[in-house]
């Protein structure tokens, strides 16, 4: 191909994506749409699948086994068993696993140990804070479902086009 | 500093006009890697390769940790190939452990590791793109990227790091909206790829800066050791998944490329259609994959027996094995991976010397060196 020729085609490659929708997701205004949480089920030995996000805790299933805990012992030891002043007669100990988010990978493995369904992972991936102390998320903390704080979108496909709204 | 000048043809009077430019760590390109050249000139006659800024004991870490805990550190080090590097290190586990997954957890495997090849791809070329001055290659395959890491999102739940092989099968089953996006998805791409080709491919300013650049000859690649896209471009038919078929790939219909033309270009070209091929890969296992389990329940502290175990996949830059040896315990007693980077890191010092520096980054990223992977 002649160097004319070919500078031309590239060249009009590039001017035929003038006109299409772009790509780039707003991302402060809007954040993406992503699947639900991401929990196990110990009966079936198997996961649904999910985001794997911050932790969400079921305090009234947790029986404070430490199973969780040492599943992430060699991984980034992120969880720590904390006392909860907690009435709660299947946790005779009274203590639930507290997540440090400046060591956490997210993993997932220590929904994976859970034997009981407390823990899951939720979409939540927004986990900003301004110091390490606000990173640690005690149980209670846990407990709370992430809330919606801006609109969600999806990448929509067409044919030879792809593009956020 | 007085550094080894290699034999180059040009005579040894000139060794005092010789520069000797040090190139990284820091630079954006490299990586956490750094190479020293020695330049007569505009021509290159000696490089030094210096791996091992990023070195973390990957092999003696995984000692003490057991078969589960140890995906999450490996997965680190080849951030863009999570699947594949973890994908050896399960089968030799598996095999250590005396089960095989289910063949429903096989078909997700393949999926997955496919789906991973073209995000690895789509980063390289990316980065060739840009390493070329050619800013548009670098913006349209690391937003076509993120189509795919969004279809590896939907089953592993993450954009990147998902954990999913391990030892006894998958973590989760696939959602149903998979497979019709992933359809969706590939239709998109394809027309995408060439759209690719017309823009850089065939692009005249491309085909000056790479056609005949960095010539690896057949005989020099199989010397030498190369793997993966370097050997293929190199007129090798080498691929693990025809050689040794792990999980289905037996049953699967694909080509392996392969071209004469042994330079840069070559080598950037078994990338794309190896995208392709991987596309076409994923539509036969969305069809062929059966009903069933996709796990084995093995208890977290899993005692394998004593002995040793090898498995080698095609990772997206070539064949990635580890030798497993245990002493019956939960934890591996020794470990050891064969990282694909680290067997083309040779290459680069074949290459190099005798081209000119401005073609030193075009060549230097068309082998797909991956610096963490290489180190481990």
């Amino acid at each position: 191909m002649s160097l004319v020729k070919g500078t031309f085609k590239a060249l009009y490659a590039a001017i035929r994506q003038l006109p299409k929708k772009r790509m780039t997701m707003r991302y402060p205004f809007v954040q993406t749409q992503l699947p639900g949480y991401y929990v196990y089920d110990p009966k079936l030995g198997v996961a649904r699948p999910g985001y794997k996000g911050r932790h969400i805790l079921w305090l009234d299933k947790c029986t404070g086994c430490q199973l969780c805990s040492i599943a992430c012992e060699n991984i980034s030891q992120a969880i720590e068993m904390v006392k909860v002043n907690r009435a709660q007669p299947n946790n005779k100990k009274s203590i639930f696993p507290q997540v440090d988010y400046a060591k956490c990978v997210f993993c997932g493995f220590c929904v994976d140990a859970c034997p009981f369904y407390a823990l899951g992972m939720t979409e939540d991936f927004n986990l900003v804070a301004t110091s390490k102390k606000d990173l640690v998320y005690s149980p209670e903390k846990l407990a709370i479902p992430p809330k919606v704080v801006r609109p969600k979108v999806e990448l929509k496909i067409e044919k030879d086009v792809a593009f956020h709204d | 500093m007085s550094l080894p000048v290699g034999a180059s043809g040009l005579s040894t009077q000139q060794v005092e006009d010789k520069l000797v430019v040090s190139i990284g760590p820091q630079h954006p390109g490299a990586g956490h890697f750094r190479f020293t050249i020695t330049v007569d000139g505009d021509t290159i006659v000696d490089v030094l390769p210096d791996p091992g800024y990023v070195h973390r004991g990957a092999e003696k870490q995984t000692e003490y940790r057991n078969y589960i805990q140890s995906i999450p550190l490996l997965e680190r080090s080849s951030l863009t190939d999570v699947t594949n590097i973890i994908g050896p290190f399960s089968l030799a586990a598996e095999e250590l452990m005396g089960i095989q997954a289910p063949p429903r957890a096989q078909y997700l495997r393949m999926i997955m590791s496919e789906n991973q090849r073209i995000i690895s791809h789509l980063y390289w070329l990316g980065i060739q793109g840009i390493f070329l001055g050619h800013s548009t290659m670098f913006m349209w395959p690391l937003g076509d990227r993120d189509i795919f890491i969004d279809l590896g999102q939907m089953i592993g739940g993450a954009r990147i790091t998902y954990s999913y092989w391990i030892p006894g099968g998958v973590r989760n089953d696939m959602p149903e909206v998979f497979k019709e996006r992933a359809l969706k998805v590939f239709d998109y791409f394809e027309k995408r790829l060439q759209d690719y080709e017309r823009i850089f491919f065939a692009n005249p300013l491309f085909l000056k800066r790479a056609q005949g650049v960095g010539i690896l000859k057949r005989q020099e690649a199989i010397a030498l050791g190369a793997v993966g896209p370097v050997l293929r471009a190199s007129d090798v038919k080498s691929d693990t998944r025809i050689d040794e078929p792990y999980c289905f790939y037996k049953d699967i219909d694909f080509e392996v490329p392969s071209f004469k033309d042994c330079d840069t270009y070559a080598r950037c070209m078994v990338h794309l259609v190896e995208m392709r091929q991987s596309m076409r890969i994923i539509r036969q296992c969305l069809d062929k994959i059966p009903e069933g389990p996709v796990k084995v329940k093995l208890s977290p502290q899993q005692r394998t027996l004593p002995g040793e175990s090898y498995a080698r996949v095609e990772a997206a830059r070539g064949a990635m094995a580890f030798h497993i040896i245990s002493d019956g315990s939960t934890k591996p007693y020794r470990v050891k991976i064969s990282v694909p980077s680290f067997r083309n890191l040779i290459v680069l010092k074949k290459l190099l010397i005798g081209s000119h520096v401005a073609d030193m980054p075009a060549i230097y990223w068309s082998l797909d060196y991956w610096p963490v992977e290489a180190d481990r």
